[in-house]
């Protein structure tokens, strides 16, 4: 557990060198202004958040003030924890308490890389302070009790054995609780936890909730408390740390490569494969950059993940940023499942398929996975409808045995397009048509096929929201007077035409002819 | 002005140069397939095709003319066909339907489209496909034309098809012609239909005008044919006798007539 009291400012403060002196942030709470943040030499001078704005100004003359700007400073923490996961895979933001400052990391199997523990929390604690930061830590057997030392005791390494000791010489503030259940413990006369803990459980349930007995048990370890990593948990990476800090593209990629080759070892060992790929750059001033790809079929080969990511990395273009260097590079991978070893034969083909599924994942890491596809078909006899571009790399074949073949054009407009038509009589065969400014003479033609719209949506309004049920003496809400969907307006009667040069196009009449006003028509494809 | 003898000797030694100058994937591409006398011949992969219609409103005659020859190419080493267009291009060309794929005899599956952002991004994919030995066919529907598909473009696309034997076939719309390394340059135009069986006024079994304007479809080019009148049926192309166009046609259009390669050896051997 990482405590960090003062982040806003001191985050503020690195980030514009002009800040000076005592720093707080204000912000509109009920009304008033009130202090929301306060660095440290502001609290020296005696100011505390809730304070009102005026008065802090009052009490110090020279003091610095800001709004705060809560979305900007969240977007900044949450960059903030990701950094810290190039000390631990698991990290989290605990909001539960404030919104700032919090940073809970799952240390198991970890700390050894660093040292142990002791060390590893020494690290962490002086990088943050050589950036600035004012930072209190502490690690501990469960969440409660790092909290709990980490804001109301020194930096310090808390065994599973001392646990219960350390505890108990803590103020009751440390479990977490409510400002109305530490108004009503003091009122009791109860102020540390050691207090508290031999207490019978059912009075203080009664009295405080069920909450306070949950936290009491939480820091003892009684009952588990689950953080929500920020990031995906990656079982499998592979990562390198630079002793100076790296800028370009070339060597990121350089470095991906022998990323994957580490991981496609370990992979094959196990016999596994995956299909989601992250690359997670680290850079040194706190942020960390993540390329995804994927990949259609469980793979591990270093060749083709390298491949992938120099793609995608060509996409990036503008926002590939270095700031100033990138100091860790991790590789990881998801969606792992079994994967065989194949054997190679000298005289068998590669697999077809697979030769495939990689040339349409290194396509849509370049151009975009919605910008390879495949036509699905669908049992629809609307024209539209019929058919729906799906990605390569999800598209499955389907048995489409007994399907109609009806003749349909080559071509389909996305869009079709309004054309003026003239017809010998109505119902008739079209005789000329008029076509981005292009006039047709219909030489042969052929229809109509009448395609029905769907009659079982016949009478339905379209809705965008459910209207809400009216309160007792209240007038029903207010339902825009939307036309009904009319299957005999949405009728098409499709036409085959072919000019005198022999250029066919397919047409369509919407509605039927009525009194008053004649139907659109529009050209919908080309055969060809 | 040299003498008449002189100048046949001239033409000959510019002959021979262009042949020395042809690299020898195009030389190996050159010997294509055996031509039943008159009929479309069996094009065999590894060819960069262009394929021209003078308009957009040809393009489904013109992608149904790529598809067709694709659809010779497809083997079950070979089961896939890229089709590429620029993704704002969807609306002035019309993008390939499924079910009139199927109704084409086409399958639908083994079409993979490609919509790219840009011409950059287009090439590139082109060059990615291709490379694939499990990739038939690229057909690329450009519906403009772009700085970036210059003679060294072509060229590189060329040697690359030849390289894998899958083929490119590009489809450009217009009458300018620049210079390219494609093998074969074809001008397609839809022809009308014949007539259909028990209804005079519907449009019959389809049919395209075809000719070749670039490239030799056999080594020796006296006897070429360069102009088809084709049909379609789900098995291959059909050929039927074209009448000759008349002249007068010619006169307006901006097109080239057919070059003689023999005639180009003046040190550019692949401008046509």
């Amino acid at each position: 557990m990482l405590f960090l009291p003062s982040w806003p400012t001191d985050y503020l403060k690195r980030h514009d060198g002009g800040l000076k002196g005592p720093l707080v942030l204000y912000e509109a709470i009920k009304g008033g202004l009130r202090l929301a943040a306060v660095d440290a030499e502001a609290s020296r001078r005696g100011l505390s958040v809730g304070q009102n704005l005026a008065d802090a100004r009052a009490m110090v003359p020279e003091l610095t003030v800001r709004e705060m700007d809560r979305p900007q400073l969240e977007a900044a923490f949450a960059d903030f924890a990701d950094w810290h996961s190039n000390a631990s895979p698991l990290v989290a933001a605990m909001s539960d308490v404030s919104t700032f400052g919090d940073l809970v990391l799952d240390i198991t199997g970890v700390a050894h890389l660093f040292g142990g523990e002791r060390p590893m929390l020494r690290l962490l604690l002086t990088r943050l302070r050589d950036l600035g930061y004012t930072v209190a830590g502490a690690i501990a057997p469960t969440i409660g009790a790092a909290w709990g030392v980490s804001h109301f005791a020194r930096s310090q390494v808390v065994e599973a054995a001392d646990l219960e000791t350390v505890l108990d010489a803590l103020p009751v503030h440390a479990l977490r609780l409510e400002p109305a259940q530490i108004a009503g413990l003091s009122q009791m006369g109860l102020t540390t936890i050691g207090q508290l803990r031999p207490r019978e459980r059912k009075p203080l349930q009664t009295r405080f909730g069920i909450s306070l007995l949950q936290r009491l048990d939480q820091a003892y370890g009684h009952i588990e408390e689950r953080m929500v990593p920020r990031l995906p948990l990656a079982e499998r990476y592979a990562e390198r740390r630079f002793a100076d800090p790296i800028g370009l593209m070339d060597d990121v990629l350089m470095t991906c490569h022998d990323l994957a080759i580490q991981l496609g070892i370990r992979l094959e060992a196990e016999g596994q494969g995956g299909q989601a790929f992250h690359l997670f750059l680290y850079r040194v001033d706190h942020k960390v950059m993540a390329l995804s790809v994927n990949s259609a079929r469980l793979t591990r080969d270093p060749e083709h993940i390298t491949k992938l990511f120099s793609n995608r990395s060509e996409r990036l273009e503008g926002e590939y940023d270095a700031g100033f260097g990138i100091d860790m590079i991790r590789l990881a991978v998801s969606s792992v499942s079994e994967l065989d070893a194949v054997q190679l034969g000298a005289f068998s083909h590669r697999g077809v398929a697979e030769d495939l599924d990689q040339l349409n994942d290194r396509m849509s890491s370049r151009l975009g996975t919605m910008a390879v596809l495949r036509t699905q078909l669908v049992a629809s006899h609307i024209p539209e409808q019929a058919a729906r571009l799906v990605p390569a790399l999800v598209a499955s074949n389907e048995d489409r045995a007994g399907w109609p073949t009806p003749l349909r054009p080559l071509r389909l407009l996305p869009m079709p397009e309004r054309v003026a038509i003239n017809a010998e009589v109505p119902e008739g065969l079209p005789a000329s048509m008029i076509w981005r400014r292009d006039s047709y003479k219909i030489e042969k033609a052929s229809g109509p096929e009448r395609l029905g719209a769907e009659w079982w949506r016949s009478g339905q309004r379209l809705q965008l929201v459910v209207p809400e049920t009216p309160k007792k003496g209240e007038a029903p809400p207010y339902i825009p007077n939307l036309p009904q969907f009319d299957p005999e307006a949405g009728t098409r009667d499709y036409y085959v035409v072919e000019d005198e040069s022999g250029r066919r196009f397919w047409i369509f009449r919407q509605g039927f002819y009525t009194a008053e006003n004649p139907p659109p028509w529009y050209l919908h494809g080309f055969f060809p | 002005m040299p003498a008449p003898d002189q100048q046949q000797r001239l033409a000959a030694l510019r002959e021979t140069i262009a042949d020395i100058e042809r690299k020898p994937a195009l030389a190996e591409a050159r010997v294509l397939a055996e031509q039943q006398d008159g009929a479309f011949p069996v094009l065999a992969g590894g060819m960069l095709q262009e394929m021209f219609t003078d308009e957009r409103r040809n393009g489904g005659a013109l992608l149904g003319f790529a598809l067709a020859q694709a659809k010779g190419l497809l083997t079950s080493q070979r089961p896939a066909v890229i089709y590429l267009q620029l993704a704002d291009e969807a609306q002035k060309l019309g993008m390939p339907y499924g079910p009139g794929l199927l109704s084409f005899g086409f399958d639908p599956d083994a079409l993979v489209l490609v919509r790219a952002a840009n011409m950059g991004d287009l090439l590139w994919a082109a060059e990615e496909a291709i490379a694939c030995r499990a990739v038939a066919a690229v057909v690329a529907d450009l519906g403009s034309h772009s700085k970036l598909l210059d003679f060294t473009a072509s060229r590189r696309l060329s040697l690359r098809s030849a390289a894998t034997g899958g083929s490119i076939f590009l489809l450009r719309y217009g009458q300018g012609r620049a210079a390219s390394a494609a093998h074969l340059r074809w001008r397609l135009s839809p022809a009308q239909s014949t007539r259909r069986r028990h209804d005079a006024k519907a449009p019959g079994p389809l049919r395209w005008r075809a000719e070749l304007e670039k490239g030799a479809l056999i080594k020796n080019a006296i006897k070429n044919q360069t102009e088809f009148l084709l049909g379609w049926t789900e098995n291959g192309f059909a050929t039927f006798t074209a009448q000759r166009r008349h002249a007068d046609r010619r006169i307006g259009s901006a097109t080239l007539p057919r070059a003689v390669p023999a005639q180009l050896a003046d040190g550019l051997p692949q401008t046509a």
